[in-house]
């Protein structure tokens, strides 16, 4: 029935119409450019994206809440040198990994207890933690990176099933995907989520324990950047502190995309997979076109702009109609 | 909160002048150098771009926005500037004081338009607009460097001249438009508003504060100190390519902030602002001169950062409490 009410209601949302503009950028890209419909190209952008699919399946939640962490990029930096540190003074490859892992989620929990516990704005907080993270980060690895890993995980990085355009992290990403998709759209913690986003107050009064809910929700955003910091280490093999930089705004920019409100309280999984692949697909393209890199800043901006212009642009547009209906 | 502050007005500059003079004066003990006029001269020299973005993006805050494009904007005046001195060798500085506001003004009337005419929140508008002009500096420069023997020497020297031994030129005029803009914020009509858009914005539009206005000229003004903040980079460096001061909006976010400008708006000074620079950048000093490594740079920060929000709330909730009970005290 939900589903079903969901998909009469369609044609008017964002999140559809960023499915529309996904499939009109593919076939514009595979038919002006040679090269983009292989399956080669595909494992490219699927590769490509995996870290921010990863991170981009937390934040949603986090942004839903109607909060933010700018501070996702340097946790995954962060577990990425502890994993390399770990690794290059003895630490077992599987110990060194759970260290990235657990870095990432006391990194989380830490920005959840600032913003919740001592109430500090995320916005602020996550900004100081950025650089904090970050700089722990430097201090630890300095100007030294480590690339010394053992070649199945690396392998397991950068690597594709056999000849298939399937990277062999998508699995990991296709989980991770079902899992956070199920918990936003199927269970009462998403329901609480969406609930928490569109009147804190009101869910407060619901029942709702919506701090604990927000550092839970803080808490698996830096577990999942710690995923990420483990992923981008063996895709690129190499554990150093600049890791990832300026990652945190592709993330928040394909969640954008993906329809996701920046006051909270809306968004879809799906939708956000579509903003992830519009992103990787246009940067492709770009880079198949030889635009040189130069350029792909400047529409990574443009892109962000016309993800947080166009939801607020669309409703306008049908508060319009919608009055100008109610006149006549 | 405001209530309490004009009650008090310098309180809290007063305290945060007394954490940078034990700063300061912790320091010169580790290393006297600091406290010389060299040191002071030093310091104010390093603080002078800070000091100015700060002063630019104090009234934005406290409206409860915040311009993140500032550092790039910062880069893209200093290149362009750069650029028209080396092919017009006859500029002297006054043209580049010319050019540099002028390319900040039209920055900041775009980041402006979104975010005033369109009502989108700053902090994404300006993420995005930090990318863009970011890319058009990288695009525009094509990777071509310029280094002090294209720019005019009139400007170096400018860049060189210090009074008494321990004012810079660059830091007097740093002064100056903190004099200038403190006394705008707290005794005009626009700068009552901007406290009063930044405490609570729906309310300020319905008593009839023009908010689009305020708004779009707060992101004008911080697009105009970001262009002379890039001619002050040139003078202080004599030198750009298309990543100068990248990444360093944080930086001013946290001089901001430290100086008691709170992040929800509606209370701070921009002395505050300039003070917070200072503080930033003493300490930055202290830490180097206690020997810790410049890669610790960034963390540190961050934590300043945080404690400073910290320091924040704990005087918000404070004064909160102060206001309440006075007025129960008066309700009885």
């Amino acid at each position: 029935m939900s589903k079903f009410l969901k998909l009469s209601s369609l044609p008017r949302s964002w999140d559809t119409a960023i499915l529309g503009l996904l499939a009109m950028v593919l076939i514009l890209a595979s038919t002006t450019t040679e090269g983009f419909l292989t399956s080669l190209n595909f494992s490219y952008i699927f590769s490509n994206t995996s870290e921010i699919t990863i991170m981009a399946f937390a934040m949603t939640f986090l942004i839903i809440t109607g909060e933010i962490d700018l501070s996702i990029a340097s946790i995954l930096a962060l577990g990425s040198s502890m994993l390399g540190w770990s690794y290059q003074k003895g630490a077992p490859i599987w110990l060194a990994i759970i260290i990235c892992l657990v870095v990432g989620t006391v990194c989380g929990f830490i920005n959840g207890f600032l913003v919740t516990k001592v109430g500090l704005g995320s916005l602020a907080v996550t900004i100081g933690t950025l650089a904090l993270y970050r700089g722990i980060a430097n201090g630890i690895l300095g100007e030294n990176t480590v690339n010394e890993f053992p070649e199945a995980y690396t392998s397991f990085g950068f690597d594709t099933f056999g000849t298939s355009f399937m990277p062999k992290t998508m699995p990991l990403i296709i989980f991770f995907g079902l899992v956070f998709g199920f918990l936003l759209h199927r269970t009462p913690f998403g329901r609480r989520t969406l609930a928490i986003g569109q009147s804190p107050e009101a869910a407060r009064f619901a029942g709702i324990n919506v701090v604990r809910h927000k550092i839970i929700v803080f808490t698996f955003t830096g577990f999942m950047s710690g995923v990420a910091g483990v992923i981008y280490t063996f895709r690129f093999s190499t554990a150093q502190a600049d890791n990832g930089v300026g990652l945190e705004l592709l993330v928040i920019s394909a969640i954008l995309l993906g329809g996701v409100s920046i006051f909270g309280g809306v968004g879809t999984m799906w939708g956000v997979v579509a903003g992830v692949l519009l992103a990787g697909s246009v940067e492709s393209w770009l880079t198949l076109r030889e635009i040189n890199a130069q350029w792909r800043t400047i529409v990574t901006g443009i892109l962000l702009l016309i993800s947080v212009a166009a939801p607020v642009l669309v409703a306008k547009g049908k508060e319009r109609r919608e009055h100008k209906a109610l006149k006549s | 909160m405001n209530f309490v502050r004009r009650l008090k007005p310098s309180s809290r500059e007063a305290s945060l002048a007394l954490i940078l003079i034990v700063a300061v004066g912790g320091t010169g003990l580790i290393n006297p150098r600091f406290l010389t006029g060299d040191g002071t001269r030093d310091l104010f020299t390093s603080t002078s771009v800070v000091a100015l973005l700060a002063i630019g993006i104090a009234p934005i805050v406290i409206m409860r926005h915040i311009d993140l494009s500032i550092s790039s904007t910062v880069g893209l005046t200093a290149w362009v500037v750069a650029d028209f001195c080396a092919k017009n060798p006859d500029f002297t500085w006054v043209q580049c004081f010319i050019i540099g506001p002028v390319i900040g003004i039209a920055v900041g009337v775009i980041n402006g338009l979104l975010v005033a005419g369109l009502r989108l929140p700053s902090l994404v508008v300006t993420l995005g607009t930090l990318y863009i002009v970011r890319g058009v500096v990288y695009v525009v420069s094509n990777s071509v460097d310029y280094n002090a023997q294209e720019m005019p020497p009139s400007l170096l020297d400018l860049g060189q001249k210090v009074f008494f031994g321990i004012m810079p030129l660059t830091f007097l005029l740093v002064i100056i438009a903190m004099l200038l803009m403190g006394f705008f914020m707290k005794y005009t009509k626009a700068g009552r508003d901007a406290y009063a858009i930044g405490s609570n914005p729906p309310a300020a539009d319905l008593v009839g504060i023009k908010v689009f206005r305020r708004t779009f000229l707060a992101f004008v003004f911080s697009g105009f100190m970001a262009g002379l903040a890039g001619v002050f980079y040139l003078m202080r460096f004599a030198q750009v390519d298309s990543t100068a001061f990248y990444g360093q909006e944080l930086a001013v976010v946290a001089a901001v902030v430290i100086g008691g400008v709170t992040i929800m708006g509606g209370s701070g000074t921009v002395v505050g602002a300039v003070i917070g620079a200072l503080l930033v950048q003493t300490i930055q000093g202290g830490l180097a001169a206690l020997g810790v490594d410049a890669f610790w740079k960034a963390a540190v920060n961050g934590l300043l950062l945080i404690i400073a929000i910290y320091a924040d709330r704990v005087l918000a909730v404070r004064s909160e409490k102060s206001l309440l009970a006075q007025r129960i005290k008066e309700r009885v």
